[in-house]
């Protein structure tokens, strides 16, 4: 298994705020890799590093073995990195198809002649664009909702297109940001299975995700986070048994501080 | 009866003029999410391109239309680069100040190189009436029609079918969000700006060849009324802001009708006051460009 993305102590400073503090972390090929931590962990931040939005403070980058250290977002896109976003991101004014079109654009090779003079390779691009977008919508059962404006939709519906729309670029990763917020248990479960098929398809898939069972079930490799420092990486068996995660998330010594008040 | 008709249909021929003016506003507006107060500017090198066409080429308006827009693109390029690619991400108001200082540098520039005097327009058509009924109008304000509908139209379909106007369209919703979706920002700012200040140029031209006139500080009202129009759409819908133009058009008619071709902008800026003080949003919903 080869690996697909490798941050190497990657720290980020907001001032004097480590909001990521030499972070390791390796996704390999094939992997659902689930990243999760209390809020203000860091973990948001870590994936606006991975996707260029923000410039690491100190470390490296480096995907499929392109370095990403420099790199302008449209340019990691471009090299196959999809992501969705934590407050949806989609254009809201816009159509769904629409929407899933703009994932497309990287690959297209036809010139701004081409599209003033509609030649048959434009024509062509077009028509392609056309089938393979209304194909992505068709596989997440958006289809009936191809035309309506993406901000009239619900609030899992979006979240799907966002999905769609990160799938039109065929990544070789996907980040997905807390993918399940906001939905009820059903739709996370009906999320959990498709994020599982899409890897079984072969899409490796990293996701940041408060939902432990959501996380659990899924994901192969788990990384922990707290005030921006790995606190832990494993399978979620390992995640489970480790001190730290539990101290992370439910504190150190509450228990004796109880005892110690009851007393 | 005859007096009203023929008062309407010059309001209808300037407001489409004016309606063209400020769907180039709106676009760059749009796409960029900065206010640029270059358009007049913009619009004054259209008419003067276009003169040196005609004079280069002979007089067809097409060939005008065609070098005004390459002209003023190149010039939207320029005005670009200057003014908005480093300030993207910067407060407004800093790319704001920098296109009032291309504004003031070009028009100073022009009336260095041009001269500052008002200069005859070639005559592009033959006065002649065309007749529809109780409607008369001269071949040179049907010409005008034409061209602006002829544009707007083209407009429309570029940014709802071509995927360049999708992508456009995008950018201007959310930079980051398109930036992540593999798009280039920059690239798409540019090519904007670029459509935006080339209807411009066919906006100068085709005001400079209906009142016969032009000159090197003729773009200040100008600006002033795309801006007046554009504010009627949020200063981003380009159908709104079309619709504004069209509306300037008509008040300035009628206004001069009343009083006297003097108070001509007085109208144009009354209808700004009026519309920033009740409607200062806009009538459309904020939402980027849209057509």
């Amino acid at each position: 298994m080869s690996q697909l993305l490798v941050a190497n102590n990657v720290s980020k400073h907001f001032g004097g705020l480590k909001a990521v503090d030499n972070v390791d972390m390796i996704i390999n090929e094939g992997d659902i890799f689930g990243i999760i931590g209390p809020n203000g962990a860091g973990k948001t931040t870590f994936f606006n590093i991975c996707s260029g939005v923000y410039k690491p403070t100190t470390g490296e980058i480096t995907f499929d073995g392109h370095s990403l250290v420099g790199q302008k977002p449209e340019q990691i896109a471009r090299l196959g990195m999809a992501r969705t976003f934590q407050n949806i991101r989609l254009f809201k004014y816009m159509s769904v198809l629409e929407n899933v079109f703009i994932g497309f654009q990287t690959k297209t090779r036809t010139g701004l002649a081409d599209a003033i003079l509609h030649t048959a390779a434009y024509k062509s691009d077009e028509q392609l664009i056309r089938e393979e977008g209304l194909k992505v919508l068709d596989s997440l059962g958006l289809l009936p909702f191809k035309d309506t404006k993406a901000g009239n939709l619900s609030y899992g519906m979006q979240r799907k297109v966002e999905i769609a729309r990160a799938l039109a670029l065929g990544p070789k990763l996907l980040l997905l940001d807390e993918p399940a917020a906001g939905m009820n248990q059903l739709e996370k479960q009906e999320l959990m299975h498709f994020v599982i098929d899409l890897n079984k398809r072969g899409y490796t898939i990293a996701l940041i995700e408060h939902d432990m069972r959501f996380v659990m079930n899924s994901c192969n490799r788990i990384l922990v986070l707290n005030f921006g420092q790995k606190i832990c990486e494993g399978t979620p068996e390992e995640v489970r048994e480790d001190k730290g995660v539990n101290e992370a998330y439910f504190g150190k010594g509450l228990l004796v501080g109880r005892k110690g008040a009851a007393a | 009866m005859d007096y009203a008709i023929s008062i309407l249909v010059n309001g209808i021929v300037q407001g489409s003029i004016y309606a063209l003016m400020a769907l180039g506003y709106s676009v760059i507006v749009g796409i960029t999410g900065l206010v640029t107060f270059t358009h007049g500017e913009v619009m004054m090198m259209g008419a003067f391109a276009s003169f040196y066409v005609f004079e280069l080429f002979g007089s067809n308006i097409l060939i005008g239309a065609i070098g005004s827009f390459i002209v003023c693109g190149i010039l939207g390029i320029i005005i670009y680069k200057v003014c908005y690619e480093r300030f993207l991400d910067a407060p407004r108001h800093i790319a704001l100040i920098c296109t009032i200082g291309a504004s003031m540098i070009i028009k100073n520039m022009a009336q260095i190189v041009f001269g500052p005097n008002q200069k005859p327009m070639f005559g592009i058509f033959e006065n002649q009436l065309i007749k529809i009924g109780p409607v008369q109008l001269s071949v040179l304000q049907l010409v005008i029609l034409a061209i602006v509908v002829i544009l707007a139209l083209g407009l429309s379909l570029f940014f709802s079918k071509s995927k360049y106007g999708i992508s456009m369209r995008a950018v201007s919703q959310d930079k980051t969000a398109a930036s992540l979706m593999g798009l280039n920002v920059n690239a798409n700012a540019l090519l904007g700006n670029v459509i935006g200040c080339g209807l411009a140029g066919i906006a100068g031209m085709l005001i400079s060849v209906y009142y016969q006139a032009f000159q090197a500080t003729m773009g200040g009202p100008l600006g002033m009324k795309a801006f007046s129009a554009s504010v009627l759409g949020g200063l981003t819908d380009s159908r709104f802001a079309a619709l504004g133009g069209l509306f300037l058009g008509l008040i300035e008619n009628f206004g001069i009708a009343v009083s006297s071709a003097s108070f001509r902008d007085i109208f144009a800026f009354i209808f700004l006051i009026l519309i920033l003080i009740f409607k200062p949003q806009g009538f459309s919903k904020k939402g980027g460009i849209k057509l």
